[in-house]
């Protein structure tokens, strides 16, 4: 094995939960015998790892779930990309169909594309009047 | 709000989703994938073949797993708290140039092509170009918008990625610049944008920059090495650039391998560079951002006026009355044949040919609209002139690119 890593030992968290994203930045000991194979006579030299550095992440625990549908309120969003006002008039349909005693909001934005776009007073809104909400993201 | 919240996404971007759902602390989110995109489909189609069909990734109905994910109790891992870091791997790794070149390709730490290596030698060579500190903080960079997390990256990494681009050590001041303003050279869009810089100053002669023939594509080491570091800065420093996670290009853009790195040919010009027409003096260093989708011939666009007798001011009014100019406005990127012609057609300044192009009176503001999800404004119709390029014929190029801000290259010398 001709790669010698230096440092870290440190393992990362996120593999604990099961990220895939991070399996393009595997440990660089698991590397060791699959990078052996250059010339023998080649030197060795060590170079930069040429990363910047990511914010810590903190951990937010999820919303706790309903326990029924029945009697509550779900908010639908249209966050504005194309087709999603039809999607969320055919997931309307569904609920009243399927859940009769389930109320339907539907909300559309207004201000353009995206989740960021969504005003402080929607979300307000879907905090004091609704229950639960679902987010159409595109596409 | 603490409300139970379920987005619901086509499943191509799940990998995206879970960077995106990690980044915010909630690592294991529900998310709800169906088979999209539902652009273009009727109610029917949108009933029959996105919610009555099945999640592809789970294979389960659509439907009866939102209603799950709205009413099934939380897991332990998803009431998780406390605070997660990444692992970026070691500082260094040590090996044969040839074991190097592959873990970095593996990582994807390159662009997929061979890259220098980063010694610590190489890199203080670098770092002679600059008086600013290794440790200081040059930048703080996301892919561009909200699906990305900001990472934030140092002179040091700046010089560790000119390196592996190839780059003199002379180039540096301008990766500084580029690297200091935060813009993505890979922007995440699906729609594909591109990123360029045009520089104006004395530096483009001290650097070897070329404005002459091929000025925009990759016909010099100056031009072309700053582009790839600035693209390899994004990538590494930024965290832009990764398939599935970081870039969703739907066709992708090839203009992102090393962007566009325009110099002015201002000798030639007959017009006030861009930097002086931006507030600088003539002379002074300047590099311009630039996003958009890049530019291609005038020729690619149907012009009425194309043949024997050519009017070149009409056909660039032409390709802009034609061109959607609502994200990027248009750029029009002329050799100096071509703005001669303009300046001979009466448009001696660019602010008067820009008047005539438009509609709009000098000083007033492209009419713009909302802000777009990636937190570029849109353009609204701007229009850009640039000179460079060789004068051996009469051609030019024109695309949607805007430009963005103008930075001081001295200030990081």
């Amino acid at each position: 094995m001709k790669l010698r890593i230096a440092v870290t030992t440190v393992l990362c968290l996120g593999l604990v939960f099961g990220v895939s994203m991070l399996s393009h930045q595997t440990h660089a000991q698991g590397k060791r015998a699959a990078l052996s194979g250059g010339p023998a006579s080649m030197p060795e030299i060590t170079v930069l790892n040429p990363m910047g550095t990511p914010p810590p992440i903190r951990l937010v625990p999820q919303a706790p779930r309903l326990d029924t549908l029945d009697g509550k309120t779900i908010y639908l969003i249209n966050t504005g990309y194309i087709g999603t006002d039809r999607f969320m008039d055919e997931t309307a349909k569904w609920f009243r169909a399927n859940y009769p005693e389930t109320s339907i909001v539907y909300r559309d934005n207004q201000s353009g594309a995206g989740l960021s776009s969504l005003s402080d007073a929607l979300w307000a809104e879907i905090a004091e009047k609704g229950d639960a909400a679902i987010v159409g993201l595109g596409h | 709000m603490k409300k139970p919240a379920v987005p619901v996404v086509m499943h191509d971007f799940a990998a995206q989703q879970k960077e995106v759902a990690f980044n915010l602390g909630m690592p294991n989110f529900r998310i709800q994938y169906f088979r999209g995109p539902v652009w273009g489909k009727t109610n029917e189609q949108i009933r029959k073949q996105v919610m009555e069909g099945g999640n592809p990734i789970t294979g389960r109905p659509v439907m009866q797993e939102l209603v799950e994910n709205l009413t099934r109790p939380l897991a332990a891992e998803e009431r998780r708290t406390g605070e997660v870091k990444k692992d970026l791997g070691p500082g260094t790794y040590t090996g044969t140039p040839e074991e190097l070149q592959k873990l970095f390709l593996e990582k994807r730490y390159t662009d997929f092509l061979p890259v220098e290596l980063p010694t610590e030698e190489k890199v203080a060579e670098m770092l002679k170009s600059t008086s600013r500190e290794p440790g200081e903080v040059l930048g703080r960079m996301n892919p561009g918008s909200e699906a990305g997390e900001t990472w934030t990256y140092t002179v040091k990494t700046a010089a560790i990625n000119a390196v592996m681009a190839g780059a003199a050590p002379e180039y540096f001041p301008v990766i500084l610049a580029l690297g200091s303003t935060g813009m993505t050279a890979v922007n995440v869009s699906d729609n594909g944008f591109m990123a360029g810089a045009v520089i104006n100053g004395e530096i483009r002669d001290e650097i070897g920059l070329n404005y002459e023939e091929g000025a925009v594509g990759p016909y010099a080491h100056a031009n072309t090495t700053i582009g790839r570091a600035w693209s390899l800065l994004s990538i590494n420093g930024g965290n832009c650039g990764k398939v599935g996670t970081t870039y969703m290009g739907t066709i992708g853009n090839p203009m992102n391998l090393i962007g566009i790195i325009m110099a002015e040919n201002e000798e030639k010009s007959p017009f006030r560079p861009l930097s002086v027409r931006r507030g600088f003096r003539k002379g002074e260093n300047v590099v311009t951002l630039f996003m958009g989708w890049g530019i291609l011939s005038a020729k690619n666009w149907a012009a009425t006026v194309w043949g024997p007798n050519m009017n070149y001011p009409e056909i660039i009014k032409e390709i802009y009355g034609t061109q959607d100019g609502w994200l990027f406005g248009t750029c029009a990127v002329l050799s100096p044949p071509i703005a001669n012609f303009v300046r001979d057609a009466g448009y001696d300044t660019v602010e008067k040919f820009t008047e005539w192009v438009t509609g709009r009176p000098p000083g007033a503001k492209p009419a713009v609209g909302g802000n777009l999800n990636s937190g570029i404004r849109n353009a609204g119709g701007t229009f850009t002139v640039i000179v460079t390029g060789g004068s051996n014929n009469n051609y030019f190029s024109m695309g949607g690119m805007v430009p963005s801000r103008s930075v001081q290259i001295d200030e990081w010398r």
